[in-house]
């Protein structure tokens, strides 16, 4: 089992929405800010570790046909920590963030790893493979924040760049994140392609 | 076959799930009291900020039209006079949920202060309600100097232009940009608030949220002078 | 009075807030099954009758039995597995008693578990009210609220799965093939919803 290419899979060749092509609804409601984006990662991510953790640990004991509803009795229960985490502890993220708390546990790529890799594989590597899927998530969610923050909101972590200009508020609302992501998807096919070409 | 077909996964189902609830519980207990604390602790702050100086009597809820409607009497001596004011929880639907407001008007039904509790609009149009205007840049965040503080205008620019606006009458919603201070006379002459660019709805939410919770004041306070007539004044 | 609050509710999630291309909730099946304009139209029928369907159970649920024993943190948990119980249970009754829906729905009713306007719908019924501020939602606005929603939601997949049809005789630039012209279309037919954004009921 080769630990580093389970790490790097997520963020890059098996890059959850750039290339496998999931989790786009929080991808794109959430990328209104940059710190919506971090902490929807680190909430998502938090989600997907432990729950990576618990289904490979249980992976031997759980009947085949007893999987679906186990993995989601056990990623809501996670979901429901994090969301009386934040509601305790940072609450104007908790309302930013709003209901794509909860609609974590409906995020493909958390059940989409339990099914697919955490229930076959031992826990180390699910801890792993965890990490990178919450980082690959991450950095498409981030990058997807600045651009739309520093276009529709003329700022970045909530600071203004250009004292007085006005930005493209289009940007912010749903049109932009869906052009935005368009273009990010187009770009990483360009890349894709050529590797291939190569 | 019924065993193994039924009763086992039935059986391992619900101890999952009686498993993960148990430890839901324990996260609950200690999570539970912090965001009562964190709800009351932002209500005070609320309440202190719209009835400044104003000594804050006892929370009081009452039902109005069947919905929860929560108020408080506030007082202030000066010399012998004492001057009463309110202080109410507005709550209307925004762009992206609910806004909730705490709202201070005197007697006269002039507003004192307003000040947005919770807001989930969305960056950079909605949730600038409760921006502070005049904020330094990104770069002078970097260079680590802090300008624009001299205009002393350090307070949230939306919720400021309700000050003295009188809720005996509509508020009208205006669109002349942002709030500055040189734009309050003006708007204070037409009862009238600046809305925020791009953000009708939100506005038109907190206005509405507003008026609605000051009727349902009046009628809160017809109510309570009902039911002791004693302590009619 | 109450009519019109139905209206009210029923214009908001159709046009004003759609599902999908304002709030975008449910965009896994709205690129997944927008292909074919035969298969979206089954997919958006069944997906109106979930979401009406859990609205009418979820909200119960959390007025009468989350609510009264102090257990509201639960939400998440109760809601998705009543919801992927009653997919199940749909599933079921529809393949006994109708065996030609079930042909027809069938197969969209699964992907409907994770589709997350469902359970969206669910938390937006008891997280935030409707037309008059402050009002409670109700169970009929609920049901009303998850009717609405499932009717923006095909109505945008419908829509989608049209202009689809179309695309695939056009030349697009290889990369963009797929899933990046899926979303420039549901750009642009976000923007053209961004229309309805101001209007006054």
């Amino acid at each position: 089992m080769n630990y580093w290419k389970e790490f790097r899979k997520g963020i890059w060749e098996r890059n959850p929405q750039l290339v496998v092509g999931l989790a786009f609804c929080p991808t794109l409601a959430v990328s209104t800010s940059v710190s919506n984006a971090l902490w929807m990662t680190l909430a998502a991510s938090f989600v997907l570790i432990w729950s990576n953790i618990l289904i490979s640990s249980v992976r031997k004991v759980v009947a085949k046909h007893l999987r679906i509803p186990i993995f989601i009795t056990i990623i809501a229960t996670f979901v429901t920590v994090v969301d009386l985490l934040l509601n305790a502890y940072r609450p104007d993220v908790y309302k930013s963030l709003g209901i794509f708390i909860p609609l974590i546990v409906v995020n493909c790529i958390i059940l989409g790893r339990a099914e697919e890799f955490a229930s076959k594989n031992g826990v180390l590597v699910s801890i792993l493979d965890g990490l990178g899927m919450g980082i690959g998530f991450g950095l498409t969610l981030v990058v997807l924040a600045v651009a739309r923050e520093i276009l529709g909101a003329n700022k970045l972590f909530g600071y203004t760049l250009i004292p007085g200009m006005k930005p493209a508020a289009a940007m912010i609302m749903a049109p932009g994140a869906f052009f935005a992501l368009a273009l990010m998807l187009w770009g990483m096919n360009a890349i894709n392609a050529r590797k291939k070409r190569k | 076959m019924i065993v193994k077909d039924i009763i086992k996964p039935t059986v391992v189902c619900t101890a999952v799930a009686l498993a993960c609830v148990y430890a839901l519980s324990h996260v609950q207990k200690i999570t539970g009291p912090e965001i009562i604390k964190r709800i009351k602790e932002k209500q005070d702050t609320a309440l202190n900020l719209v009835l400044p100086g104003f000594t804050i009597g006892e929370k009081r809820e009452t039902t109005i039209d069947g919905k929860e409607f929560i108020y408080w009497e506030a007082e202030k001596k000066e010399g012998i006079a004492a001057t009463r004011a309110y202080a109410f929880l507005a709550k209307s639907p925004g762009y992206a949920g609910d806004v909730d407001s705490m709202v201070g008007v005197d007697e006269k039904g002039t507003i004192l202060g307003i000040s947005i509790i919770s807001q989930t609009e969305t960056p950079g149009l909605g949730a600038r309600c409760v921006e502070v205007a005049g904020q330094e840049t990104l770069w002078d965040i970097l260079k680590g100097r802090t300008p624009h503080t001299g205009t002393g205008e350090q307070v949230p620019f939306f919720q400021e232009q309700f000050k003295g606006l009188t809720l005996n009458s509509k508020i009208n919603i205006l669109k002349l940009g942002d709030w500055t201070s040189d734009k309050r006379e003006s708007l204070l002459e037409k009862n009238g608030i600046s809305a925020l660019t791009g953000a009708t709805i939100t506005t038109t939410a907190v206005v509405r949220g507003v008026e609605s919770g000051m009727m349902r004041l009046n009628r809160a306070l017809e109510e309570s002078a009902k039911e002791q007539p004693g302590g009619a004044r | 009075m109450e009519i019109k609050v139905f209206v009210t509710i029923l214009l908001s999630t159709i046009f004003i807030n759609n599902y999908v291309l304002s709030r975008m909730l449910g965009l896994c099946p709205f690129l997944g099954v927008s292909r074919k304009l035969d298969s979206a139209i089954g997919m958006g029928l069944a997906v109106i009758f979930v979401m009406s369907l859990t609205s009418f159970i979820t909200y119960p649920i959390y007025k009468h039995v989350l609510v009264p024993n102090g257990i509201p943190y639960l939400v998440t948990i109760v809601f998705i597995l009543v919801i992927a119980a009653l997919v199940q249970l749909v599933e079921m009754v529809i393949k006994k008693i109708s065996p030609a829906l079930y042909h027809a729905l069938g197969i969209f009713l699964p992907l409907i578990t994770t589709n997350c306007a469902v359970l969206g719908v669910a938390v937006l019924n008891i997280t935030s009210g409707f037309a008059e501020p402050g009002a409670s939602m109700g169970l009929l606005k609920s049901v009303v609220q998850g009717f609405g929603g499932g009717i923006g939601f095909t109505l945008a997949l419908i829509i989608m799965a049209g202009i689809r049809e179309r695309l695939e005789i056009a030349d697009i630039p290889e990369n963009l093939r797929g899933v990046p012209i899926t979303f420039i279309t549901a750009g642009l037919l976000a923007l053209a919803f961004f229309g309805f954004s101001g209007m006054k009921i």
